[in-house]
């Protein structure tokens, strides 16, 4: 069984490099590469006049921006080099790296605003709770699909114990940074993946219940602090203080509010690049787009998020088997989930907790780990192809 | 996959179209329809006004000598709701203004942070404070620098009362309606005399400054920068020498006067204060207006101390605040015989021949109310009474006057009201007294409540005719009274600002000064009088002694004496006159307070005003 299996993979690798079809989804990529480019822009319009951080170059974060790009449009097209079935099969190596770099934040970060979730690697910084997002949804995607023995695809008790166990490890990893906001996002996504693995209902219900028991138990606990509630709940109020915790959502909302039908312009947006918008070129990057291209920019750049995360989902729906749908979907969470938190923040429906904006945000580690699950759901698009061109040679074969 | 999941990629593709919608409704609330609101409050947010302090007007007199100037001095000026949350920016300012931390923190605890946007801390910074602030301004938030014009005195305490001065504007002020516009906290304004009075004028229009600031209020672009236009300035018809002069003669007269002692006691006149106005009666124009006790302007500059305060607002010191020419009235005595005489002669009470009979006492009002007469003039027609300034003949007028028509048009009042009596002069002089011409009608409601008093008598009429009773009168009015009998009854509105110009010298139109009223005077009653008035300074009038001296041949003067007799209080002396009879130039009237006769004890004044103006040794 496992000899032909073996034998069956060279054979489909073989048929590849034969055959030379390219399968690949061009919207996807074209829209990624156009929103991101975008980005680029629109932080150079954030930073230039600003310089965040104590930069000089006006330039700085716009050549930055621009080589995480690139190195995340080569990371994208290199991983389809890798079939994902291999990907499935060394989950728990992905897994490993996964968690200790998380780890290493403990040994080797330093802090920004309160969160250990940096480590610095001399010419530049990594975030590796952006790339353990990837990580986690491969070996979630891994313990959730079909398993070896299994003759037909279905969510167990086992897998959603498994599965939960590993969401958990990640969730609590990035929790002890802290860093709540991505927390937050890693349990959507496990959420998200639990509901489209097509999980009982009752699964679904007792990982949520124990959820909410579990941060029930850490508010008493004084583990979570009635002030951090409190400055996350804020957005709640209606009447948004210019001051102190509400600061930032006060100055979000006029930039975006003051953004009007077309907005100020490229480069003309008085409050965020005066700074009043605070994070203005990483988490708070859509009051900038707001406030500079109006209502007609900001929902332009919404439409393109959401048909991004609509070609995930589709890319997934229609994939071969349930690894290639779950690590499709996965992604497809990871953007929505960041797409919703962020955006939501800045126009004050959602609590203020910093998750940068897909593709948009200043970061590379964000960039290029976004780059890594887009090329992740190219290839599960890619290599669906193959399989059928494989499915009907070995038929032939047959 | 299994039809269970097709049907849950589904509810997440309608999931994502809820979420596309809802964030497309909130935007479209942000950006479209509260998007002017956001709009406004984002440039409210993030722009900052400043105004730029303009130069007060200056004051020249009427030979275009500089009386009073604005200059420029370095303040610091904070906002308190910014700087009194701030503890280490006290402190820092505590120890680079050289205040005291609790001086700091009290001045800017005085002032309702609600109100007052800027309080100036200290004015006339040293230069090092400058510098020092200035380069450190990101360390001092709420904290600037500005400039301030402050008052200077070229002539020190010469015309104080006319020229008023210039107060640091008070809470109170801020939120009335009069700087309602146009002022905020650290503002001069004035506060009496012309400073007061051409406010508006005077205080010019603030530059405007509107800029974008940062987070941490640093300036970051300019939007709008309009210059402050310096304010107008005044020409007054006062003459700066003669001003000098009158003082002068005021203070020293007001010294020799204190000592004397009142005939047959050992009691000196205490002479607590005196007013002296000259004015031409051409015009109308003052040219100069002297009240004693006086103070010094200078005082208020960057604010007055305590000490300084506390002696101005003493009684003790008699008010020197007070422009006794204009904001106090006295009773007039025989200075105001020249409207019954004028009355009894345009009422036929008298005539230019009649002459009536002072015994030393009258006995018109009945055997109870005998009226006595300062001398027993024997006979006397209407030139005499006014040169001896007998009592008695103006009795007897006075009494004519009030069984006339049975008082029922009161006809000393009438008249007393013709010579602009008991109404304000209107001079452009600011808290002016109207003074009281009493009548029937005030009678009765001044004692409302004693019944016994409310009723007009003829001895209240008689009373009035040698200017006591209830007649009070300014110097001011007075001086008005003998400018429209020197006129022959054309009557000017008396005034000190001659020209209003702005910086660069153009004339503000302004025609108001050239108005006169005609009172229609009988000419020659007023000569009657004239004559009467010309005789008291003459031998054997109730001046002459003051003028024997005077070239009365070349300068011919009319005047008249008064003292008015005041209950628990020495008499107050008058005396108002014109020159050169025959084409007046000058009406020069002197009141001092508690200074006996003013025959022999106000009437030198006038004398040396008159020597100086006509050149005589």
């Amino acid at each position: 069984m496992i000899k032909r299996r073996k034998k069956s993979f060279s054979d489909f690798e073989s048929l590849d490099k034969k055959k030379r079809r390219v399968k690949f989804d061009f919207i996807l990529f074209f829209l990624v590469i156009a929103i991101s480019s975008f980005g680029v822009l629109i932080i150079y319009s954030a930073t230039r006049e600003t310089l965040p951080g104590g930069v000089t170059d006006p330039q700085y974060y716009l050549k930055r921006q621009a080589i995480w790009l690139a190195a995340g449009i080569v990371i994208c097209v290199a991983v389809q080099f890798i079939n994902y079935r291999k990907i499935q099969r060394y989950w728990w190596l992905i897994f490993f790296i996964g968690i200790s770099s998380l780890a290493a934040v403990f040994l080797f970060g330093y802090e920004v605003y309160g969160s250990k979730s940096w480590i610095d690697l001399k010419f530049f910084t990594i975030q590796p709770s952006e790339f353990s997002k990837v990580f986690m949804v491969i070996s979630l995607a891994a313990v959730m699909s079909k398993w070896k023995g299994e003759k037909v695809y279905r969510v167990t008790f086992k897998k959603v114990a498994i599965s939960s166990t590993v969401a958990l490890i990640f969730v609590l990893l990035v929790l002890l940074e802290p860093d709540y906001g991505t927390a937050l996002m890693y349990f959507i996504v496990y959420i998200g993946l639990l509901f489209l693995s097509g999980a009982n209902f009752l699964y679904l219900l007792s990982v949520l219940g124990l959820t909410a028991g579990g941060f029930f138990i850490a508010l008493k606990a004084g583990l979570i602090k009635q002030y951090q509630l409190d400055r996350i709940l804020v957005f709640l109020k209606p009447e948004v203080s210019s001051e102190g915790a509400g600061y930032s959502l006060y100055q979000s909302r006029l930039a975006i509010g003051s953004g009007d039908f077309l907005g100020k312009g490229l480069f003309l947006g008085k409050q965020t690049n005066l700074s009043y918008v605070p994070e203005h070129h990483t988490d708070f990057i859509f009051s900038v787009i707001g406030e500079e291209l109006g209502f007609l920019g900001a929902v332009v750049v919404l439409l393109v998020l959401v048909v991004i995360v609509w070609r995930c989902f589709y890319i997934a729906s229609n994939s071969s088997d349930s690894f290639a749908m779950l690590l499709s979907s996965g992604i497809g969470f990871i953007i929505l989930s960041q797409v919703v938190i962020n955006i939501g923040m800045t126009i004050g429906i959602m609590p203020i907790i910093g998750i940068p904006l897909p593709f948009l945000s200043s970061g590379g580690s964000s960039l290029v780990s976004l780059f890594l699950g887009i090329g992740l759901v190219e290839n599960v698009y890619i290599w669906k192809e193959v399989r059928k061109d494989y499915e009907i040679a070995y038929q032939e074969l047959k | 996959m299994g039809s269970n999941i097709k049907i849950r990629f589904k509810i997440i593709l309608y999931l994502l179209v809820m979420i596309l919608i809802v964030i497309i409704l909130r935007l479209y609330f942000l950006q479209i329809m509260s998007g002017e609101l956001y709009a406004e409050l984002a440039s409210k947010s993030i722009t900052r006004e400043k105004t730029v302090a303009a130069p007060r007007g200056n004051i020249y007199d009427q030979n275009g000598k500089l009386i009073v100037k604005s200059v420029p001095v370095t303040a610091v000026a904070v906002e308190p709701h910014i700087v009194l949350k701030n503890e280490d920016v006290m402190e820092a300012l505590s120890g680079c203004l050289n205040m005291s931390y609790q001086d700091i923190k009290e001045k800017l605890e005085k002032s309702d942070a609600s109100y007052i946007d800027r309080v100036i801390l200290k004015q006339d910074i040293d230069t090092a404070a400058i510098i020092y602030l200035k380069e450190n301004s990101s360390k001092f938030p709420g904290v600037e620098v500005i400039d301030v014009y402050l008052r200077e005195y070229n002539f020190d305490s010469l015309a104080s009362h006319l020229l008023g001065y210039t107060v640091e504007i008070d809470e109170d002020r801020l939120k009335s309606k009069k700087y309602e516009k146009g002022y905020e906290g650290g503002d001069q304004i004035g506060l009496t005399g012309l400073e007061e009075a051409y406010e508006s004028i005077l205080k010019g229009k603030k530059g405007r400054i509107v800029y974008e600031v940062n987070p941490l209020g640093m300036p970051v672009d300019m939007l709008v920068e309009t210059s402050p236009i310096s304010g107008n300035d005044l020409y007054l018809t006062i003459d700066i020498d003669l001003q000098r002069v009158v003082e002068k003669i005021l203070y020293e007269s007001i010294l020799e006067v204190r000592q004397k002692k009142i005939k047959n006691t050992d009691e000196y006149y205490k002479v607590p204060g005196g007013a002296v106005v000259v004015l031409s009666p051409k015009n109308g124009q003052i040219l100069a207006m002297a009240s004693y006790p006086t103070f010094n302007p200078e005082l208020f500059v960057g604010g007055i101390s305590q000490d300084n305060w506390e002696y101005l607002d003493n009684p003790e010191n008699y008010y020197p605040q007070i422009n006794r020419a204009v904001m106090s009235s006295f009773p007039p005595g025989s200075a105001i015989k020249i409207v019954p005489a004028y009355a009894g002669l345009a009422e036929d009470i008298i005539s230019e021949r009649s002459r009536l009979n002072c015994a030393g006492v009258w006995l018109g009002l009945g055997k109870d109310f005998p009226k006595s007469c300062w001398s027993s003039h024997g006979s006397l027609d209407i030139r005499g009474a006014i040169k001896n300034s007998c009592d008695i003949y103006f009795y007897q007028v006075g009494y004519g006057l009030f069984t006339k028509y049975n008082n029922m048009e009161e006809l000393l009042q009438k008249y007393l009201r013709i010579f602009e009596f008991g109404s304000l002069t209107g001079i452009d002089l600011p808290h002016e007294d109207e003074g009281l011409v009493a009548d029937k009608e005030w009678k009765k409601d001044y004692f409302k409540d004693q019944a016994g008093y409310s009723v007009w008598f003829p001895g209240d009429t008689v009373n009035m005719a040698i200017g006591q009773g209830d007649l009070l009168v300014t110097p001011l009015q007075m001086a008005q009274a003998f400018s429209i009998l020197a006129n022959r009854g054309i009557q000017y509105t008396p005034y000190i600002v001659k020209e209003i110009r702005d910086t660069e010298g153009n004339l503000f139109p302004d025609n108001s000064r050239e108005e006169y009223k005609d009172l229609k005077l009988n000419e020659y009653f007023v000569e009657i009088i004239e004559d009467g008035l010309v005789q008291v300074v003459g031998p054997g009038g109730t001046a002459a002694s003051v003028f024997r001296d005077f070239p009365l041949d070349r300068i011919p003067v009319a005047g008249k004496t008064g003292t008015a007799e005041i209950e628990g209080k020495q008499d107050y002396g008058w005396f108002a006159s014109y020159a050169p009879v025959g084409s007046p130039e000058y009406v020069v009237v002197v009141m001092l307070e508690e200074a006996g006769s003013g025959g022999s004890n106000v009437a030198p004044i006038v004398e040396k005003i008159y020597r100086y103006i006509f050149n005589i040794d």
